[in-house]
């Protein structure tokens, strides 16, 4: 290990920032600049590790991995601090490290009161989403899986609105219980290797190789995925997440919708699969079976939703209904296109909250019935809703259209009927959404709302994601390129 | 007596000293403040006294021994009772509680304790086991003006009484079966081969009053108004120290024994029992200190867990938490000691806000909580993790399922306190008071909950050379 521990770093920087704001309590505007100073280096410093991508590999690097770290830690139980960063870590470190810079923004001017406590929560929040993007053992994972619904639980509560107390318990105690099961998993599988090859240690790579009886990889591959299907989340498990996401304050919603999801997917391609080969064929009917619910489910409720923050939350499922179905096809297409899904639904959803959460500020109502005629009266803020709203809906040329399109090329092949169901499922989010954008823009002015255009840091906050929506849009090229190795991997071709 | 005699027996001694000492300071002065910190004092010495000693003395003539667990244990005792007198200082002052008694008490309650870490015969264990309880019947009805805490004293001393029955019975059966009260032959004599029913007879009445001890169900029932009346501080220490030393104490006996067959089934219903009853009852509780109290008997489920799962390394595991359940015991009373000093009821409902009103204080107890909920990246997920690990190497996997579903259960109850810290709303902008050194406990009880929640190896490789 010669190289600099540019990923431990990546987690440490926002922990560091987050105690750097605690002595500035009482002082809330420096606080605010010092965490977006420190966000931006964080930001810079996930930018250049996309510089590393493709280089060669640190050695003791599992293939694919361009960036590894791995240092002791407890060693009695085998548990080491092992961090490695391929194409799709680096996507979601980016996404992530890009939406806590929105989040930031979007509190900036929202949030009155212990200022300075908020933006520590986003810190510390995505400290431990980077962790459990980059941690190659599971015991490490398992931590930063668990302690980022903390820093959650408390966004929610303190600056949510509505039942947020009941949501934030709900959120809780929902996404521990799952992943109390997975951790009983993990200790089982652990041990189990350990018996085989007189090695007890947690590290990934060594546990892929483990041989399971099949039985008994069925129950550790159940609780693995108990614990990803919640916070996926896939219905029937999903109740907590419109609660959740209505409740919480604009950033906690991005930060909810945008990144802590997408940490059950990642988990369950970059754990669930490669750990439980044949346990996670057995049951990919059963995940196919949620996936395809979730879309149709939720894109049906979505369009009997009153409350616009509820719309988006149930749109969230039917889009990671997709990456489920990606993810089951378990085909290089379809697996490319279920992480670009990730990034893109990461961006468009924060999107589209981070907005409602702008027309909420003014209007302080959720309800769509309240709006109207909105195009001529903020055509700042409507043309980014419109845009956000077609990238939601799948327009061709926006970002959200790459992933879905990859989805339903690759498991095509492999499940033709689920597939059709999903094209479904797409028809139907195409419905509900044009149905919002009518409503909120074309339609006349209903309730004379005192409304004002947007202001130039929402300009600014928006144009961040726009630029990225219209790059993924139209040249994902590169991101595709990033994600060829890492997913030949996973699918067991060569590299 | 030797050298070596003396050097085993100088913690017990220190302790006696000083408390001897606290009590003659009364008759000179009356002031609070010299009898704590004559009692402070004695305390940090007798740890210090503990870890300076050579390592694997024994003391034939004195009964005493001092392996590495069980200096290991000794400090902890002896800084848990510094801790709680620096924390009592300021507590007993808003009870009104005043007297050197109050110092020499706990440190007479320590010297049982060490007594019994140090013990080679089961003699000894009892009159250490009795010696410390019985500080603690004094401690935990020492506010004489409040009649629920006489009343929780009178129902600790009547339960006790009968707890210590069972064990001078339990160990004279034992007598009668080995001819000797040594330990190891003890261990090896009752429970190897086709069991004695006389041993039986008398592993049940130990188990019996150990349960009690350690508030196991069904011998549960004095927790909920002891924890609820006495001083904040002396929870602390009961909860924290003397469930450690029975802890202790197990694990002097057990890992002496071949084979602990015979011990399973009584073993696996204190576990299960205490994890449903506990879990299940606490999330009824709208009284915080009940609550905990419920709380402490399902954590002490999980420690029947461990022993029970000694072949998958139990014994370390219990060990662990054993210690890690003092310090969280110790920060969770500690902070709530300050809060109600700081005019907070004993409802939930009065902890509202006090997040912000009083942000030391809730902060350690939220940390504590989170802890006690096996929540990342505490001491309290460390040794979840360690039982529940040794659990299924260990093969019992239906009561690690059971156990892991009562801990998110658990995980509510936990939550509301928080939620009421935290998220929810009140009135009352008061400042916090609090003192240098209380501050000082709870910062230090809180960072060692999150340090040894990290960095766990150099507690756990002690320990490993130390327990099979």
């Amino acid at each position: 290990m010669t190289q600099f521990p540019i990923l431990t770093l990546l987690i440490l920087l926002p922990l560091l920032s987050a105690i750097c704001l605690i002595p500035l309590k009482k002082r809330e505007e420096s606080a605010k600049y010092v965490a977006l100073g420190l966000t931006l280096v964080e930001l810079a410093l996930a930018c250049w590790t996309w510089s590393a991508a493709g280089g060669h590999p640190a050695s003791g690097a599992p293939p694919g991995f361009f960036l590894f770290e791995d240092f002791a830690w407890i060693d009695t139980l085998g548990i080491r601090f092992t961090l490695g960063m391929d194409g799709i870590s680096l996507l979601m470190v980016i996404m992530t490290v890009l939406l806590t810079l929105i989040c930031l923004l979007v509190s900036w001017r929202t949030i009155h009161e212990r200022t300075a406590l908020h933006y520590m929560l986003l810190l510390v929040m995505e400290s431990s989403i980077l962790g459990v993007f980059l941690s190659l053992d599971l015991f490490l994972f398992y931590l930063f899986w668990e302690a980022m619904i903390v820093p959650m639980f408390f966004l929610i509560g303190i600056w949510g609105h509505g039942r947020n107390l009941y949501s934030a318990v709900k959120f809780f105690v929902f996404t521990l219980s799952g992943s109390l099961l997975m951790l009983l998993a993990i200790i089982g599988i652990y041990l189990i290797h350990g018996r085989q090859s007189g090695i007890y240690t947690f590290n990934l790579t060594a546990l892929i190789g483990t041989s399971l009886d099949p039985a008994v990889g069925l129950w550790l591959y159940a609780a693995f995925l108990l614990g990803f299907a919640i916070k996926f989340p896939l219905v029937p498990l999903h109740t907590w997440l419109p609660d959740a996401h209505t409740d919480a304050p604009t950033a906690g919603s991005i930060d909810l919708a945008g990144l802590l999801l997408k940490t059950g997917a990642y988990g369950l391609l970059r754990f669930g699969y490669p750990l439980f080969p044949e346990a996670s064929r057995t049951l990919t009917p059963l995940l196919i079976g949620m996936a395809v619910c979730g879309i149709l489910y939720a894109s049906w409720i979505a369009f009997a939703q009153k409350d616009m923050k509820r719309l988006v939350a149930y749109s969230s499922v039917g889009h990671m209904g997709f990456v489920a179905l990606g993810i089951a096809a378990w085909t290089p297409l379809a697996l490319s296109g279920a992480v670009m899904q990730m990034v893109s639904h990461g961006v468009t959803t924060s999107a589209l909250f981070a907005l409602v959460g702008m027309l909420a500020a003014r209007t302080k109502t959720l309800e769509i019935s309240a709006y109207g005629g909105l195009w001529s009266k903020v055509p700042v803020l409507s043309c980014f809703f419109l845009l956000f709203a077609m990238a939601s809906a799948g327009l061709p040329g926006l970002n959200n259209f790459v992933g879905e399109f990859l989805i339903l090329l690759g498991s095509y092949k492999v499940q033709q009927t689920a597939t059709i169901l999903a094209f479904l499922g797409l028809i139907m989010a195409l419905v509900y959404t044009v149905r919002l954008v009518q409503e909120l823009l074309f339609q006349e002015e209903r309730r004379p709302l005192a409304l004002t255009d947007a202001t130039s840091l929402e300009i600014l906050t928006l144009a961040i994601l726009a630029l990225s929506v219209l790059f993924i849009g139209l040249h994902p090229g590169p991101l595709l390129d990033m994600l060829a190795l890492p997913v030949n991997i996973l699918t067991g071709g060569t590299p | 007596m030797t050298l070596a005699d003396i050097r085993i027996a100088l913690p017990l001694l220190i302790l006696a000293i000083g408390a001897l000492l606290t009590l003659i300071c009364g008759a000179v002065t009356r002031k609070q403040t010299i009898a704590t910190t004559i009692a402070v004092l004695a305390a940090v010495g007798a740890g210090l006294a503990a870890m300076t000693a050579p390592a694997v003395l024994v003391a034939p003539s004195l009964g005493l021994s001092a392996s590495g667990l069980t200096r290991l244990f000794i400090v902890c005792f002896a800084l848990m009772s510094a801790a709680v007198l620096v924390l009592s200082s300021g507590y007993n002052v808003y009870r009104d509680i005043r007297g050197e008694e109050y110092p020499a008490t706990i440190l007479f309650a320590t010297f049982g304790m060490v007594a019994l870490a140090c013990a080679t015969n089961l003699l000894i264990i009892f009159l250490g086991l009795e010696a410390m309880t019985f500080g603690f019947y004094i401690l935990v009805a020492i506010d004489r003006e409040q009649r629920v805490s006489s009343e929780a004293g009178l129902k600790y001393l009547l339960l006790g009484a009968v707890s210590a029955a069972f064990l001078a019975f339990g160990i004279a059966l034992l007598y009668c079966v080995a001819g000797t009260l040594g330990i190891s032959e003890v261990m090896q004599r009752t429970l190897a081969g086709t069991p004695n029913p006389v041993a039986l007879a008398g592993w049940a009445c130990l188990l019996i009053g150990i349960a009690f001890k350690l508030s196991l169900v069904p011998a549960h029932l004095w927790t909920p108004d002891v924890y609820e009346a006495a001083p904040a501080p002396v929870v602390a220490f009961l909860s924290g120290a003397s469930k450690a030393a029975a802890v202790l104490l197990l694990l002097l006996l057990l890992p002496q024994a071949g084979d602990l067959a015979i011990l399973r089934v009584p073993l696996f219903a204190l576990a299960l029992f205490s994890m449903v009853v506990g879990n299940l009852a606490a999330l009824r509780q709208n009284r915080v200190r009940r609550m905990l109290a419920y709380s402490s008997i399902a954590q002490m489920g999980y420690v029947a867990l461990a022993l029970l799962s000694h072949k998958g390394g139990g014994f370390q595991a219990a060990a662990f938490y054993a210690i890690a359940y003092g310090i969280m015991s110790l920060a969770a009373f500690g902070a709530i000691g300050i809060l109600e000093r700081n005019g907070c009821g004993a409802n939930l409902d009065d902890y509202r806000g006090r997040g912000f009103s009083h942000p030391l204080a809730a902060g350690v107890l939220a940390i504590a909580l989170f802890s006690l909920a096996g929540i990342p990246p505490t001491i309290g997920f460390t040794g979840k993790f360690l039982i529940f690990a040794s659990a299924i190497r260990a093969g019992e996997i239906a009561l690690a399922i059971l156990g892991i579903l009562t801990a998110a259960v658990s995980v509510y109850y936990y939550l509301r306190v928080v939620t009421a810290l935290y998220l929810q709303r009140s009135e009352h902008e008061e400042r916090e008071r609090l003192g240098v050194f209380e501050t000082a406990v709870l910062g230090l009880s809180s960072v060692l909950i999150i340090l040894l929640g990290l960095f766990p190896s150099p507690l756990l490789d002690f320990l490993r050379t130390q327990l099979p």
